[in-house]
């Protein structure tokens, strides 16, 4: 069984309930009904019921009847998610409230923050940026953490997993940016795959091997990394061959690293690395690349691509289901 | 409306919205790097001037405003 087929039988059974705010996009109509279905979870729809019956309707969708769909202004959660946004952002006067939580990705995010939903997906219609924004305003950020990143799950032909980040937000990350999306990402590798991570910090500079100021922020995120996570291993700075390959690292690296030769999890210095790896190895080693998939939120939040296909949405939903 | 009571009034909304002094606002001021507002704060801010002011803007260009002096310029097409 290969490991998304397997995401999917766990999430079976969970009895997850999304929130798809952008309901009267096609690709999300036709996610929702596959995964109901399936009986992967439950999909719960934003949108005008009209409008989404009508285009459910033309797909020629035949359980649309059983999937929740909810018109933020009139729904009856409306009030209780007005005053629950007021609790959460003090400066916020109702009449305001009531213009934000209209908004469905606001909406979607507070569904979610008040247990209502167990995750939101969204993005087939919306910007990253704007999907962030509703997320930090609704579902806030996981303990600790103050740098929302994303990762890619690697799977090669070999069957071979690694995981990615950040290949899709942070430009240029500081050393503290950095050593945070190196745990989150450790952190949701253990959910998903439920082993402990093994987190290289990536560089062109093996163990102090060359000196530069980019090196230099490479190595302070480690340590950083080190302090605030006993509990996964952690090492670096290595170039990539140093990191996963082991008889690489064993010529390279003299002192003992845990991490070394045998890394699953990536972290690479800056945005323009991070994304040039990930469509390097989809393209030329034939690797499925499952992502970004969103982490720093206190709940599972996803963003699409815009461009992202029913296959993507329902792969995208699972994972993020199992991030819970 | 005159220009200085559009100001006065976008002052009081950035101060309530961001909880700072609205006497340290100056008309040049950025909101995030002069103000300390956050990016997501941004939503935030245009629903408020939308209720102070009782107008709709269009939402992708208001959140493009990045000062104080270009919120107030910006507002004032809608009145």
């Amino acid at each position: 069984m290969d490991k998304i087929q397997e995401f999917i039988e766990k999430v079976k059974g969970l009895n997850k309930k999304v929130v798809f705010p952008e309901g009267e996009d096609q690709r999300i109509l036709l996610s929702a009904s596959e995964l109901l279905k399936e009986k992967i979870v439950f999909p719960v729809l934003i949108g005008k019921k009209e409008k989404i019956y009508e285009i459910g309707k033309n797909l020629g969708i035949s359980n649309l009847q059983q999937i929740e769909i909810i018109e933020p202004e009139n729904s009856e959660l409306f009030n209780t998610l007005v005053e629950k946004y007021c609790e959460n952002r003090k400066n916020i006067n109702k009449n305001i409230a009531e213009k934000i939580v209209k908004r469905p990705l606001i909406f979607g995010g507070l569904l979610v923050n008040t247990g209502i939903c167990d995750s939101m997906v969204a993005g087939a219609a919306n910007t990253t940026a704007n999907v962030i924004q509703a997320a930090a305003l609704t579902v806030g950020y996981f303990e600790g953490i103050k740098t929302i990143s994303s990762f890619f799950i690697m799977v090669l032909s070999d069957g071979k997993i690694y995981f990615f980040a950040d290949c899709a937000v942070n430009i240029l990350p500081d050393e503290n940016q950095l050593a945070e999306i190196g745990i989150t990402t450790g952190i949701n590798y253990k959910k998903l795959i439920g082993t402990n991570p093994k987190i290289a910090f990536l560089s062109f500079s093996t163990k102090g091997s060359a000196s530069h100021p980019s090196v230099e922020k490479v190595q302070k995120a480690v340590k950083i990394a080190k302090e605030k996570n006993k509990e996964f291993d952690i090492d670096g700075e290595f170039q990539v061959d140093s990191a996963i390959n082991e008889d690489v690292a064993k010529r390279k690296i003299k002192e003992f690293s845990p991490v070394a030769g045998k890394a699953n999890v990536l972290i690479f210095p800056d945005l323009n690395s991070g994304n040039i790896a990930y469509k390097i190895t989809q393209y030329l080693a034939n690797a499925q690349a499952y992502g970004p998939i969103l982490q720093g939120f206190a709940k599972p939040v996803s963003d699409l691509s815009r461009g992202a296909k029913v296959k993507d949405i329902i792969i995208t939903t699972v994972i993020t289901c199992l991030m819970n | 409306m005159n220009d200085t009571e559009i100001m006065e009034r976008v002052k009081k909304v950035i101060s309530e919205v961001l909880g700072i002094d609205k006497d340290k606002i100056e008309v040049t001021d950025r909101f995030v790097e002069d103000l300390g507002a956050e990016s997501v704060q941004s939503l935030e801010l245009v629903a408020a001037f939308e209720e102070e002011f009782g107008i709709e803007m269009d939402e992708e260009k208001a959140l493009e405003v990045k000062t104080v002096k270009d919120a107030v310029e910006f507002i004032k097409k809608y009145l």
